[in-house]
C-alpha cells in the first residue's frame, strides 16, 4: 500500500467519524427498542434491513480508511444481520447481547482511532458474534418469526413526482418528496418511469392525505391519485423497505433523513474556539495594561473614549465566552442512554433484579465533561449493579422490594453540575473494605470509619477490586482513576452509605471554563498569579519599617502590626534588591498576614488550568496559566501558603503583639 | 506474541516503554519549575493544552542531570488516568519486542533504577531495559526533597 | 463540459471518489445518495460518466443500471460500477447488464483514477479491478 494513501485517508477522517457516529446511533436506537421484544413480537424486516445497511456501510468506509478492526467487527455483524434477513436465523436475546457488545467494541475502536491510541482487543467480541451466526440449513420454524412482508398492505394512493431543474432549485427532489411522504404514512413501492421529457417517480402509498394537502402538493410537482388495484408487478420495481415510518411490530421513531436545523460540530473545533477565546481574554488584558500605562499621555476626552471601547470589548468578550460555553453544552442523557444496556447485562450476571431510573437527562453539561466522565460513571454503575444488590430472596427477607432500584440523576446547582448514582442495595461493606485495604498494605485507622475515610480507601491506588469483570470493554478502570479524573476536572466526589439501606455517590463538577481575575506578582526571576478573590488588600512595605522578632518579620499596620511572610523564603527564590516590597494582605483580625513579593505588576483575567497530579501537588500552588507569551505561570493559593508557613516556621502569629481591631 | 515499544536513551542505556502507554513525544520548550516539589520533578509544561508534570528520569534514577540539548525529549505518558511527561536524553526508535526475548530483572541490577525495571530484553546482544511505568510514577510525599 | 455523477449512499465514499477523480473529470461532479436520486439527476442533465455503487437502500445498483441501459438516451453513458468486495452480485452479471467497468471497494485512489482515465480515453476492459486487497 503506497504511503501516499495515508495522506489521502487523513483528509477524510472527519467524514468517516461523522458517518460512523450516525450509523452507530441508528443501530443503538434499534437495539434499545428490541430490548425485551426478541422472541416475543415479530420484528419487521425493515428494522433488520436498516441495521444490516448500517453495518455494511461502516464496513465499507472502515475498509477505505484502513481501520481493520472496525472493518472486521462490522463485517461480523453484517454477516449476522444478513443471516437474520434471509431468515436463516431468529434474533434471540443472546443475539441482541452479542450485537450490543459488538457495537460497543466497534465504537471503542473508532474512538481509539480518533484519539490516536491503540484500541481494545476485539477477538472475544468477534467470536461472540460469530457464535450466534448459524451455519448449515435454516430451521423450518424460523421463518415464522419475521413479520409479514409489507407488500401485503394495499396501497391507498399513487403519488407521482416529476422532477425538474426548477423544482430542484426550490429544494424539491425525489429524496425530499420521499421524506415528506414518510411523514404522512408508508411508501410501499417506488417505480421510476421514463417520460419523453424525462423521468417520473410513482410511489404506491398508504397514509393520510387530505384534500388540502393533495391540492397544495400539485404546485410542488406532486400529483396524487387514488389507487385502484393492489400493487402491480413491475419490471423495474424498487424493493422498498420503507420501515422508517412505523413498521409493524415495533414502534420506532423515524430516523430523520433530511437536513435539520442542527449542525454537527467536531469537539476539537470547539476546543480550538475555547482556546482562541482564552487567548482573546489574555490579549485584551495585556491591552488594558498597555492602555493604563499610556493613559497619562492621552487627553482626558480621548481617554474616555478609549476606555469605553476597552470596556465594551471586555463585555462582548464575556458574552462571546458564555455563548461558546453554551454551544458546548450537551444533555447528560448522552451518558445515561448507555446505562440500560449495562445494567441489563450485569444484572443478569449477578442474578439481581434491578430497575434503572434516570433523572435529569436534559441537564446540560460541557461536552468535554461528558467525554471524560463517561467511563467513571460507567464504572460506578457497573460496580453498583454487580456488587451492591442482594438477590431477590435476600431482599425480600430484609423487607425490601424484590427489585432493586438504581437511580442516576443529574442537576445543576449554580456553577456546578451534580450527578448522583444511588442504589438501595446492601451498602458498602466496611469490614470487607478495611480487610482488603490492610491486606494491600495500606494503613487503616482503628475505630469506625466515616464516609470520607471509606471513600479514600476505595479510591486508593492499588485497592481496586480485580474480580470485577469488565465485559467487552478494553479498559478496566478502578475507583482511583474515577477519583483522579474528577479531580482533574476540578470536581469533587462524595460517598454516602448505610449498611442494609444503600449507597450514594455524589459527583460535583464545575460547569464552565475557569477564568478568573488575578494579580500578577514577580519574585526574583519568577512570575506568579494570585486570584484576586482571596486578597483583601495590597500594601507597599518599606524596608525600614520592617521589624524582626526572633525569626519572624512584622510591619506596622493600621495601628497594630502585621506578620510578613516572604514568598522568596517560602519558595527558596532569591529576591531582587529593592527599597520596598509589595505585599498581599489576606485574612482578617488576628489571622491577617501579609505575603510579600518583589513587585505586583498588574491585574488581569487568567485562564485557570488545574494542576492535579500528585507529583506536583505542592501546598500553596493550585494551578497554572499562560500569560500569552508562552510562559507558564503558577497560580498560588495564599491561604494555603500562610498555613504552611505557620506550620513550618512555628507560627508567625504567636510572636505578634496584640493589635487593635 | 510481541508488544510494540518506543525506545529511548538515558545516560547511555537504552530503555523501552510500551507505545500504548505513550501519548506522544515532543521537544521540550519551556519547563516552569514548581517550588518545593520533589527533586526529580523538573516542573510543569504545557502540552497540547494540558498542564503536565515533567519528571526528570535521570534524577529519578539517581543519575547526574545533563543539560538539555537538541536531542532531549519529553515523552508524555498516561497511566491510571494521569498524564505525565518524562524528560529523557533522546527518543527515536520504535520496536516490536517478542515476549520470548524478555527476562525478568535480576538482582544484578543494583541501584535505584532496579526497582523501576519490569524486564530486560536481549535483542541480538543489545540490552533494552523495559520500564515499569506505574513504579516510575509512583510517588508518595515521603520521598525527601534532595 | 459534462459532469460526472457519483452514486453511493455513503457521503464519505462519495467524497473519496470525487477526490480521487478530480484530475480525471474536468467537468466536475454531481452526487446522488440513492438509486432514485441517481435517476432523477440523470433525467435533469447530461453526464459524461456515472460511478455507481450497487448496494443502495432504495434501489439496487443493478436495477439502476438496467433502467439506464434500457433507455436510448443513456445507452452510451459510461458506467463504472464500484461495489463492495464479496458482494453477491457477480462481475459477470454486472458486465452483462452493461457496466463499462467493474471495480471493488475498498479502492486504491490512484488505481481508480487510472482505470477511469483509461476508460474515458477509450481503453479499459470491463474486467479490470482496482481492488485494494485482492487476496482478501
Amino acid at each position: 500500500m503506497a504511503n501516499g494513501d495515508d495522506e489521502f485517508i487523513s483528509g477524510f477522517m472527519d467524514d468517516y467519524f461523522e458517518e460512523c457516529d450516525e450509523h452507530l446511533a441508528t443501530v443503538r436506537q434499534i437495539l434499545l427498542s428490541l430490548e425485551g421484544v426478541t422472541g416475543v413480537q415479530p420484528i419487521a424486516p425493515s428494522i433488520l434491513e436498516e441495521m444490516f445497511r448500517s453495518f455494511h456501510s461502516m464496513k465499507g468506509i472502515s475498509g477505505m480508511v484502513e481501520l481493520r478492526d472496525a472493518e472486521m467487527l462490522a463485517h461480523e455483524m453484517e454477516s449476522y444481520l444478513r443471516a437474520l434477513r434471509q431468515q436463516e436465523a431468529i434474533l434471540t436475546p443472546a443475539g441482541v447481547d452479542a450485537l450490543v457488545a459488538g457495537v460497543d467494541a466497534l465504537e471503542r475502536v473508532i474512538v481509539a482511532r480518533r484519539e490516536k491510541h491503540p484500541g481494545p482487543p476485539i477477538d472475544d467480541v468477534k467470536a461472540r458474534i460469530a457464535a450466534v451466526i448459524p451455519h448449515g440449513l435454516p430451521a423450518a420454524a424460523v421463518s415464522a418469526a419475521l413479520a409479514e412482508s409489507s407488500r401485503e398492505v394495499t396501497p391507498e394512493w399513487i403519488v407521482t413526482f416529476v422532477p425538474s431543474s426548477e423544482l430542484s432549485e426550490r429544494g424539491l427532489n425525489v429524496d425530499t418528496v420521499r421524506a415528506r411522504l414518510r411523514q404522512h404514512g408508508t411508501i410501499l413501492q417506488a417505480v421510476p418511469k421514463i417520460l419523453p421529457t424525462g423521468v417520473a417517480f410513482e410511489f404506491a402509498f398508504a397514509g393520510d392525505l387530505d384534500e388540502v394537502t393533495r391540492e397544495a402538493w400539485t404546485s410542488d410537482g406532486i400529483t396524487v391519485a387514488r389507487a385502484s388495484a393492489p400493487l402491480p408487478a413491475v419490471e423495474t420495481s424498487v424493493e422498498l423497505l420503507e420501515g422508517t415510518g412505523d413498521p409493524k411490530g415495533i414502534g420506532l421513531s423515524p430516523t430523520v433523513a433530511s437536513a435539520s436545523h442542527y449542525v454537527r460540530v467536531d469537539l476539537a473545533r470547539l476546543d480550538d474556539l475555547m482556546r482562541m477565546i482564552g487567548d482573546l481574554v489574555i490579549s485584551r488584558a495585556r491591552m488594558a495594561d498597555t492602555l493604563a500605562r499610556v493613559e497619562r499621555r492621552v487627553p482626558a476626552i480621548e481617554w474616555r473614549e478609549v476606555h469605553e471601547n476597552s470596556a465594551a470589548i471586555e463585555r462582548q468578550l464575556r458574552d462571546l465566552r458564555e455563548g461558546v460555553v453554551r454551544i458546548r453544552l450537551v444533555p447528560v442523557g448522552e451518558i445515561f442512554r448507555r446505562m440500560p444496556f449495562v445494567v441489563r447485562d450485569l444484572a443478569k450476571q449477578s442474578g439481581a433484579k434491578v430497575r434503572l431510573i434516570l433523572e435529569g437527562q436534559e441537564t446540560e453539561i460541557d461536552k468535554y465533561l461528558i467525554e471524560r466522565m463517561m467511563d467513571p460513571i460507567l464504572h460506578i454503575v457497573r460496580n453498583s449493579v454487580s456488587h451492591a444488590f442482594e438477590i431477590p430472596s435476600e431482599r425480600q427477607a430484609a423487607g425490601k422490594p424484590e427489585e432493586g432500584t438504581l437511580r442516576l440523576s443529574a442537576s445543576t446547582a449554580g456553577e456546578s453540575v451534580v450527578i448522583e448514582i444511588a442504589d438501595d442495595g446492601r451498602g458498602v461493606d466496611v469490614e470487607a473494605v478495611t480487610r482488603r485495604a490492610r491486606a494491600a498494605g495500606m494503613s487503616v485507622p482503628e475505630g469506625p470509619l466515616d464516609s470520607a475515610a471509606l471513600l479514600e480507601l476505595l479510591c486508593a491506588p492499588g485497592f481496586s477490586t480485580r474480580d470485577e469483570t469488565d465485559r467487552g470493554s478494553g479498559r478496566g478502570i478502578g475507583m482511583a482513576v474515577v477519583k483522579s479524573t474528577i479531580q482533574q476536572l476540578s470536581g469533587t466526589l462524595a460517598l454516602d452509605t448505610e449498611p442494609g439501606r444503600g449507597t450514594r455517590f455524589t459527583i460535583e463538577l464545575p460547569l464552565t471554563l475557569s477564568i478568573t481575575e488575578a494579580m500578577i506578582a514577580v519574585v526574583g526571576d519568577r512570575t506568579f498569579a494570585i486570584p484576586q478573590g482571596s486578597v483583601r488588600e495590597v500594601i507597599e512595605i518599606d524596608h525600614v519599617s520592617l521589624r524582626s522578632i526572633e525569626a519572624h518579620e512584622i510591619v506596622p499596620y493600621r495601628g497594630g502590626v502585621l506578620p510578613v511572610l516572604r514568598l522568596s523564603k517560602l519558595f527558596g527564590i532569591t529576591e531582587q534588591a529593592r527599597r520596598s516590597l509589595h505585599a498581599f494582605v489576606i485574612g482578617s483580625g488576628l489571622e491577617a498576614v501579609a505575603i510579600a513579593v518583589d513587585r505586583i505588576t498588574g491585574q488581569r483575567e487568567i485562564v485557570v488550568r488545574a494542576l492535579a497530579d500528585t507529583m506536583i501537588k505542592v501546598e500553596g500552588i493550585v494551578g497554572a496559566t499562560d500569560l500569552g507569551d508562552g510562559r507558564v505561570v503558577l497560580i498560588l493559593n495564599l491561604q494555603a501558603l500562610a498555613r504552611m508557613a505557620r506550620r513550618d516556621l512555628g507560627g508567625a502569629n504567636a510572636a505578634a503583639q496584640p493589635r487593635s481591631a | 506474541m510481541s508488544d510494540h515499544y518506543i525506545l529511548f536513551s538515558l545516560a547511555g542505556t537504552t530503555y523501552a516503554l510500551r507505545t500504548r502507554d505513550v501519548t506522544h513525544v515532543e521537544m521540550i520548550d519551556q519547563i516552569t519549575s514548581v517550588p518545593n516539589a520533589a527533586h526529580f520533578v523538573d516542573g510543569v509544561v504545557f502540552s497540547r493544552g494540558q498542564v503536565v508534570p515533567a519528571l526528570n528520569l535521570r534524577a529519578r534514577f539517581g543519575f547526574d542531570r545533563a543539560p538539555c540539548d537538541v536531542r532531549t525529549r519529553l515523552l508524555v505518558v498516561q497511566n491510571d488516568g494521569r498524564s505525565v511527561g518524562l524528560v529523557v536524553d533522546s527518543a527515536r526508535e520504535f520496536l516490536s519486542i517478542p515476549s520470548s526475548a524478555v527476562q525478568p530483572p535480576n538482582q544484578a541490577l543494583a541501584g535505584i533504577s532496579g526497582q523501576y525495571i519490569e524486564g530486560i530484553a536481549n535483542l541480538n546482544d543489545r540490552l533494552v531495559l523495559i520500564l515499569d511505568l506505574a513504579e516510575v510514577l509512583n510517588f508518595s510525599q515521603s520521598v525527601p526533597a534532595a | 463540459m459534462q459532469r460526472t455523477l457519483v452514486v453511493d449512499d455513503s457521503p464519505t465514499i462519495r467524497r473519496m471518489v470525487m477526490a480521487s477523480l478530480k484530475d480525471v473529470c474536468p467537468g466536475g461532479f454531481a452526487e446522488a445518495g440513492s438509486g432514485l436520486e441517481a435517476l432523477e439527476q440523470l433525467a435533469l442533465a447530461p453526464f459524461a460518466l456515472m460511478i455507481l455503487d450497487l448496494n443502495m437502500p432504495d434501489m439496487h445498483g443493478l436495477e439502476v443500471l438496467k433502467f439506464v441501459r434500457s433507455h436510448q438516451k443513456y445507452r452510451d453513458l459510461p458506467v463504472v460500477v464500484l461495489t463492495t468486495r464479496g458482494d453477491a452480485t457477480s462481475r459477470g452479471e454486472v458486465v452483462k447488464e452493461g457496466a463499462s467497468l467493474y471495480l471493488t471497494k475498498p479502492f486504491v485512489p490512484l488505481a481508480l483514477a487510472e482505470q477511469v482515465r483509461s476508460l474515458l480515453n477509450g481503453g479499459a476492459r470491463p474486467a479490470d479491478d482496482v481492488d485494494r486487497n485482492p487476496h482478501g
